[in-house]
């Protein structure tokens, strides 16, 4: 009974929770029905319109990508080539005409199917979108393509012209190439007007100013149905693209090759800049690349073996590397005693070859000693001795580490190239942070000597040499000289110099280190293989350790005509990796440098006024 | 008496039935029509034989009684879970989720049938228990029971149908008369864990400005010192509780634990799923933030459900359809071209047929007095409706995307047999109402 009782209270319980579920779901049906109305009665106008939007097809019509010239402007550094790209939209077709298409694809481009498959990953097979499946086709395929277009359906083609590298070699560090950008790259740039199918410069100027170089695509306005099948053309709504600037670059090619041929094949970086506005007039790195060879069928296996290669031809060593800038670092401590007034310039120290500190002994590079020498004298001479003492003694760490700061050394240049980096200039702090070492006397005479935790990219060198000339003035380094538009030619904008850094020291002092670096040239280490007679110049040499035996980082930091006006003169740094301590290249190649440019000669011509004609079939040292 | 039997089904389900059915048909047919009217599909032939193999089995189990079935239960679901197994291990791969299994060429969803197998295994359970159903340990054997397939079904991993397997448990469990504070500690433990899951990824993708305080919800470091404050904000309460039997502390803890629950929920969701996979779930809040990826199914469908108008473009004649921008138009979008060609008179009909068919169902349980009928019926029209909600919702953009069929239109065999298989144990209900 009582069982019964229950049974009912709990079936009418029941049937009270059912009403509440019908009630809901007629509530949510009534919901739908509203909203359904809204969407497709109320708003039709809206969806109908876009929905015509949809089909009509805003199909790219490719911009082309600025031509770049170097500064004489008479022949271009790189052009454009026509190509083709073709895509397959894979959520058109089924598993087993995607198949046969790509098999005729690979067939007719002679490629591995797996190369294209590789394209269409399993979570863009079913997109209804053009998938770039090869670049750079040429017409003669895409025109059979066209005419047999029943046996590849889906395949579509647009234009995407290759970029071409007339002069190659040493500007390749500098021009950089384009490549299909990548997922990551397009994730960072998303909404900036680059598609998936886009082409971005990877590195140098194509990087640094892609921008102004791809121009912006226009748009050609087709209605289409989904498999791009051309319903109706609507010619007047196209927009017409614009095209990419022209550049034009400080460089001047004469100088890059001549600078180039200087280097000649040994791994290091020749740095031509033109003191007074910040110009980089040549900027060699080698080794190089092609960058051409990106554009055809061995490009994969091309990059892998650069990228392997431990002489790292990818890197710009002007500005990507950094040296110890050893002796020519004496040229700031110079400065520095004559700033600080620390040591009289005219009282001597006497050089035997060697000095103790604390229980390590340091070697003067002369080993049997210098005997008394006065300041300018020790700069010409590069008397380590000289230096270990001032810095030690009379300057101490922080003031060195000051002026090297001053000098523009541990900051970037900020010159229009990407991946610069900005060496380093040593602090006690910054060694106790690091290696959780106190700084000790050590120290202090190895950074008076460039040696130790310093180091600097060449361009900074050449930045500190420029300060000197332009007696306190850095202006910052650049590449682009003036952009131009590319159908009229018109200069559309001058890039002016501007100031990087400037300095308190005084011009009196600039003066003089100026005088006491044409006494290196004249009398002091670089006397023997300076021989140029077209320019008088300043400079200084350094000889860097490294750590192998026998091997020496060679530098060579100069500038001329001596004592010329600054907009007149041009600054050199040779850089030569871990050559032969004396074979002197670096000093070398810039006095070949210098030759060139001041007798406007080539290489050629230049070796044979310096009568270093043996020079010719020597090239390929090494 | 057996003639009676016969002619007392329920005529309006069947009809309607019949006439969704009859619109898949034609709109499967449709969407194999390219733009220049050549029929590249022969899925409406396929359909039309799971349509009459598919009437068979209605007839079959309508005149099966259904409690005959109901003996069978236990190796019924014992029988699927060891074919979710198997699919698992050797399933094949469609649309990135092992949900097949194939047969002599013929390919099947296990998880379609597990979803009437934990029907009926609920509705026996908590039909056997009606008389300790208020005890927490039915609620909870109830949850293991859904669990075990659901859990399988997500390691496909086919979420979409994994969903439909806990509202067809609340709505089971609600109309057997479990606890509602228990269901309700789902339910607020299930909305914390899904808001606070996506929640960063919404800010990351949605918001994009600063959002105050609500920041604490973005940080995971943040949210493990908030977890365990509430961790000992509930032991506080618990300890209370113990000590003091007052009820507010009850409840207190009640609510306290249920976010406590939903917190370490969401944690779990923000480790499993990685972050385009919670994209992918909110992307319908706003389609155009990824118009070319995920947001492009959503904006083609609504588009394409929106140009419709009142009346429609015509059958054969939708754009959108035959132009293909709509992506696997004869299964998950087959609503969008219906409302494309048929405009709001061919979507109010569908909602028309699906509203009879679920509301009077319901009805029709109404008149039964036999509880286990009442459950698994509850069940099945739950398991219809979330499919309607779920898939209509998607279409008109206020869903997201996952994937699961609208029963009757969608091509496939699966989901109509078992929505006709289904069909038929309700009017089976309805029919032998008077004997039990």
């Amino acid at each position: 009974m009582k069982v019964d009782q229950y049974n009912k209270m709990e079936n009418s319980n029941t049937k009270h929770r059912i009403i509440i579920i019908i009630v809901s779901v007629i509530g949510i049906f009534i919901f739908f029905v509203l909203y359904l109305f809204n969407l497709q009665v109320l708003n039709k106008l809206k969806y109908q319109d876009r929905a015509r939007n949809i089909s009509v097809r805003a199909l790219p019509i490719p911009a082309q990508r600025g031509e770049i010239f170097d500064r004489n402007t008479d022949k271009p550094l790189v052009i454009n080539i026509d190509s083709f790209a073709v895509n397959i939209t894979p959520g058109e077709l089924d598993d087993r005409t995607l198949n046969q298409t790509i098999k005729r694809l690979a067939k007719l481009f002679s490629i591995p199917v797996s190369d294209i498959k590789k394209k269409i990953t399993s979570s863009y097979r079913h997109l209804f979108q053009p998938l770039e499946v090869k670049s750079g086709v040429d017409l003669h395929k895409v025109g059979y393509i066209a005419e047999h277009k029943e046996d590849f359906p889906g395949v579509t083609w647009n234009s995407k012209p290759i970029r071409n590298y007339l002069y190659k070699d040493s500007l390749t560090h500098i021009l950089g190439y384009v490549g299909d950008i990548t997922v990551e790259e397009y994730q960072v740039l998303y909404n900036k007007g680059y598609s998936l199918n886009s082409q971005i410069g990877k590195s140098g100027i194509e990087k640094e100013y892609d921008v102004l170089l791809r121009g912006k695509d226009g748009e050609q306005f087709k209605t289409v149905d989904v498999k791009g099948r051309k319903i109706a053309n609507r010619k007047m709504d196209d927009i017409p693209p614009q095209n990419g600037k022209t550049l034009v670059l400080t460089i001047d090619r004469h100088i890059q090759r001549l600078a180039e041929e200087a280097l000649g094949a040994r791994m290091g970086s020749v740095v031509v800049l033109k003191p007074a506005s910040g110009e980089i007039l040549a900027m060699v790195s080698y080794p190089w690349f092609d960058p051409n060879i990106f554009y055809t069928q061995k490009a994969k296996e091309y990059y892998r073996e650069k990228a392997l290669d431990p002489k790292h031809p990818f890197l710009n060593r002007a500005i990507q590397s950094a040296y110890a800038p050893a002796s020519t670092f004496k040229i700031i401590m110079t400065t520095a005693d004559l700033e600080e007034r620390a040591f009289p310039i005219d009282k001597t120290i006497t050089c035997n070859g060697s000095i103790r500190v604390g229980n390590r002994t340091f070697d003067c590079w002369k080993k049997e000693g210098h005997g008394p020498l006065d300041l300018p004298e020790a700069l010409a001479q590069s008397c380590d001795v000289y230096f270990y003492t001032l810095g030690l003694d009379y300057l101490g760490i922080n003031v060195i580490s000051d002026f090297a700061r001053k000098f523009g050394y541990g900051s970037l240049t900020k010159i229009d190239l990407p991946g610069e980096i900005k060496g380093l200039v040593p602090t006690p702090a910054w060694k106790e942070k690091m290696f959780n070492t106190k700084w000790v006397g050590g120290d202090t005479v190895n950074t008076s000597i460039g040696q130790g935790y310093l180091n600097v990219t060449p361009l900074q060198m050449a930045d500190m040499l420029a300060m000197t000339v332009n007696k306190g003035i850095i202006y910052k380094p650049h590449i682009l000289k003036e952009i131009r538009d590319p159908v009229t030619g018109k200069v559309l904008k001058k890039i002016k110099p501007e100031i990087l850094k400037t300095s308190s020291i005084t011009e009196q002092n600039f003066s003089t280190i100026q005088k006491y670096l044409r006494g290196v040239i004249t009398d002091g280490t670089a006397k023997v293989v300076i021989t140029t007679k077209a320019v008088n110049i300043a400079g200084k040499t350094g000889t860097g350790e490294v750590g192998l035996k026998d091997r020496w980082n060679a530098w060579f930091v100069a500038n001329g005509p001596y004592g010329a006006d600054p907009k007149d003169q041009v600054v050199v740094v040779t850089m030569v990796e871990a050559t032969n301590k004396w074979e002197w290249w670096a000093v070398r190649a810039a006095n070949i440098i210098f030759q060139g440019i001041f007798a406007g000669e080539t290489y050629d011509e230049a070796i044979d006024s310096l009568h270093w004609g043996w020079l010719r079939n020597k090239k390929e040292v090494e | 008496m057996k003639g009676k039997s016969f002619f007392s089904f329920d005529i309006p389900i069947f009809l309607s039935s019949l006439m969704l059915m009859v619109f898949g048909l034609l709109f499967i047919y449709s969407s194999g029509i390219t733009s220049t009217g050549q029929n590249v599909s022969h899925e409406y032939i396929m359909q039309s034989i799971w349509i009459v193999t598919g009437l068979v089995l209605f007839f079959l189990v309508m005149f099966t009684d259904y409690l005959m079935l109901r003996r069978w239960t236990y190796y019924f679901y014992f029988f699927t879970i060891i074919l979710l197994l198997i699919t698992l291990a050797v399933g094949r791969k469609v649309n990135g989720a092992r949900s097949w299994l194939g047969f002599f060429g013929f390919g099947i969803q296990p998880s379609e049938f597990a979803k009437i197998s934990t029907m009926m295994i609920l509705a026996d359970y908590f039909d056997k228990h009606r008389k300790n159903i208020l005890e927490f340990r039915t609620f909870l054997i109830g949850i293991l029971l859904t669990l075990l397939p659901f859990l399988l079904i997500l390691a496909q991993p086919d979420m979409g149908t994994a969903l439909v397997f806990l509202p067809i448990f609340f709505l089971v469990a609600y109309v057997a008369g479990i606890k509602r504070r228990y269901l309700f500690f789902l339910l607020i433990s299930g909305v914390l864990m899904v808001f606070l899951g996506v929640f960063p990824s919404w800010v990351k993708y949605f918001v994009k400005s600063d959002i105050g305080i609500a920041r604490i919800f973005v940080s995971m470091d943040i949210i493990k010192i908030l977890f365990f404050s509430i961790a000992a904000i509930l032991i506080i309460s618990l300890v209370g509780y113990l000590s003091t039997k007052k009820r507010y502390f009850y409840w207190f803890s009640y609510i306290v634990s249920s976010i406590l629950t939903g917190l370490a929920g969401s944690i779990g969701v923000r480790i499993v799923l990685k972050e385009y996979q919670i994209m992918r779930l909110i992307v319908f809040l706003n389609p155009y933030i990824d118009p070319k990826g995920t947001g492009w199914n959503i904006i083609q469908s609504i588009t394409a459900v929106g140009s419709g108008g009142l009346f429609g473009k015509g059958f054969l004649k939708g754009t959108q359809s035959h132009y293909r921008f709509l992506p696997q138009q004869s299964t998950d979008f087959i609503f969008s071209i219906l409302a494309e060609e048929w405009g709001f008179i061919g979507s109010f009909l569908v909602l028309l047929g699906f509203g009879v068919i679920i509301v009077r169902g319901f009805i029709l349980l109404l008149h039964s007095k036999e509880n286990y009928g009442i459950l698994l019926g509850t069940g099945i029209l739950t398991m219809i409706f979330f499919h309607v909600v779920v898939n209509i919702g998607m279409a008109i953009g206020i869903m997201p995307i996952t994937g699961i069929p609208l029963f009757f239109l969608s091509y496939g065999g699966s989901s109509l047999w078992t929505v006709m298989i289904s069909l038929g144990i309700i009017e089976n209900i309805y029919i032998k109402r008077f004997s039990y």
